[in-house]
């Protein structure tokens, strides 16, 4: 990390910032939070991180007429508390989340979806990402920062904010940021970026849209089909279920107690996403108790399993959180693909 | 309200129709493609839980309202 606060600021100063932040709050730039005021050497600084054109657009929503530039990027990622050196990571992350699935349209949905970020590779310890205990909880500026930048993009460059653009019913607090990083030192499994012909020591950072975070138990059993029962369960909840074609993933959030006791087991990771992909899903009559059997064969008898998902490939697996309890944690999502983008690190 | 007003600008007459429940957002695109305040049929929200009987009663009761923005649309 580069410059600390290397003194403790005057009263003045203090005074100042504060003034600056409530000017922030006037000109409606933030997410409810504080921002840090983005004044011109601070985005300056942002820039001098990466080789682009600042001007150059990197994300746009034509429908509304809205562009992110490179500059506009460094700007929301000052206010949302980043450090310089993050932003390389913030801009991966954009683009990444640029070539998703319906990145011109989803962020306005009543559905309130929000970005779920993955981290992985050597970047993971020059910024201080958490991959371990509390990897989804606050606490962690790396994690905190570069997730609630695209929170901020999205309200401030594209104008998706509440009571406008943004139509969520309820959305989720994963809205403000929802950055991780994988748990590469304690998974058994090859971690996501080398599953997606990365090599080890590049860092990449991974995107895909979910709805929040559903907590899985099995403390009580070591057998992997029981824990993984436990998990399929938790992706098949009938409320989640649209009775649509429209495409239904998951992403998996193993925790390492969970994922070591599976491959102690034997298990491949890509038998683990087998395994899942087959219990995905509710019976007919399930179904239609719940009146979702909207696209289902009204021949189809009440026992029959339907599935969720297309393939195997629609659930995400990732390792992350603390060896200390058996406990996991489902993303659900109806949207299945997820990007992968390499981070630039400049050699210095 | 965007899939409208883009017909509009190409001379192609339409009639944007919204429940209810999006009139905030109705006019903050309307506002976006720089054409604040232009009109479209608001039918009672919701509509997604209504059997196609029900849905064809509110396509009905929306329709002299529609012609009547075509029409409008058409005249300018």
């Amino acid at each position: 990390m580069s410059r600390g606060l290397r003194t403790e600021p005057t009263r003045e100063a203090a005074r100042e910032a504060r003034e600056a932040i409530e000017y922030c709050y006037e000109q409606g730039w933030t997410d409810g939070l504080p921002v840090v005021p983005p004044a011109e050497e601070f985005v300056e600084e942002f820039l001098e991180q990466v080789d682009r054109d600042p001007e150059e657009v990197v994300f746009d929503q034509p429908h509304l007429g809205r562009k992110c530039t490179v500059r506009l990027a460094a700007a929301n990622a000052v206010m949302a508390g980043c450090r310089p050196e993050h932003f390389p990571v913030v801009l991966a992350m954009l683009e990444a989340v640029r070539d998703l699935p319906v990145s011109r349209g989803l962020f306005q949905s009543t559905t309130g979806q929000a970005v779920l970020v993955v981290v992985n590779g050597p970047v993971r310890q020059v910024l201080g990402f958490n991959s371990t205990d509390n990897v989804f909880s606050p606490g962690n500026r790396s994690n905190a920062t570069v997730g609630r930048a695209l929170r901020l993009v999205v309200m401030n460059a594209f104008g998706i904010r509440p009571h406008a653009f943004d139509q969520s019913t309820q959305g989720t607090p994963a809205k403000y940021s929802f950055c991780i990083a994988e748990n590469e030192e304690e998974s058994p499994w090859e971690p996501l970026h080398v599953e997606r012909g990365f090599a080890r020591q590049e860092s990449t950072v991974t995107v895909a849209w979910a709805r929040g975070t559903m907590p899985v138990e099995q403390r009580d059993s070591k057998h992997p089909e029981h824990i993984l029962l436990n998990i399929a369960d938790s992706m098949s909840y009938g409320g989640g279920y649209f009775p649509s074609p429209r495409g239904h993933g998951s992403i998996v959030v193993m925790g390492p107690e969970h994922a070591q006791l599976i491959a102690q087991a034997g298990w491949s990771k890509q038998q683990v996403r087998e395994f899942l992909w087959e219990h995905f899903g509710r019976r007919a009559g399930e179904l239609r108790r719940l009146a979702k059997e909207g696209g289902l064969d009204p021949q189809l008898p009440d026992e029959a399993f339907v599935r969720f998902a297309h393939a195997p490939e629609a659930i995400t697996l990732i390792v992350a959180g603390a060896r200390n309890a058996g406990v996991s944690t489902v993303c659900p999502t109806f949207v299945w693909q997820t990007v992968t983008r390499r981070i630039p690190i400049r050699r210095t | 309200m965007a899939d409208g007003i883009l017909f509009e600008e190409r001379g192609i007459p339409a009639a944007a129709v919204i429940t209810d429940a999006f009139r905030r957002t109705a006019d903050a695109m309307a506002r976006a493609q720089g054409l604040e305040g232009y009109p479209y049929v608001a039918i009672p929200h919701p509509i997604s839980s209504l059997s196609p009987e029900e849905l064809r009663a509110r396509a009905e009761q929306a329709l002299p309202e529609v012609v009547r923005l075509l029409q409008e649309e058409g005249a300018r």
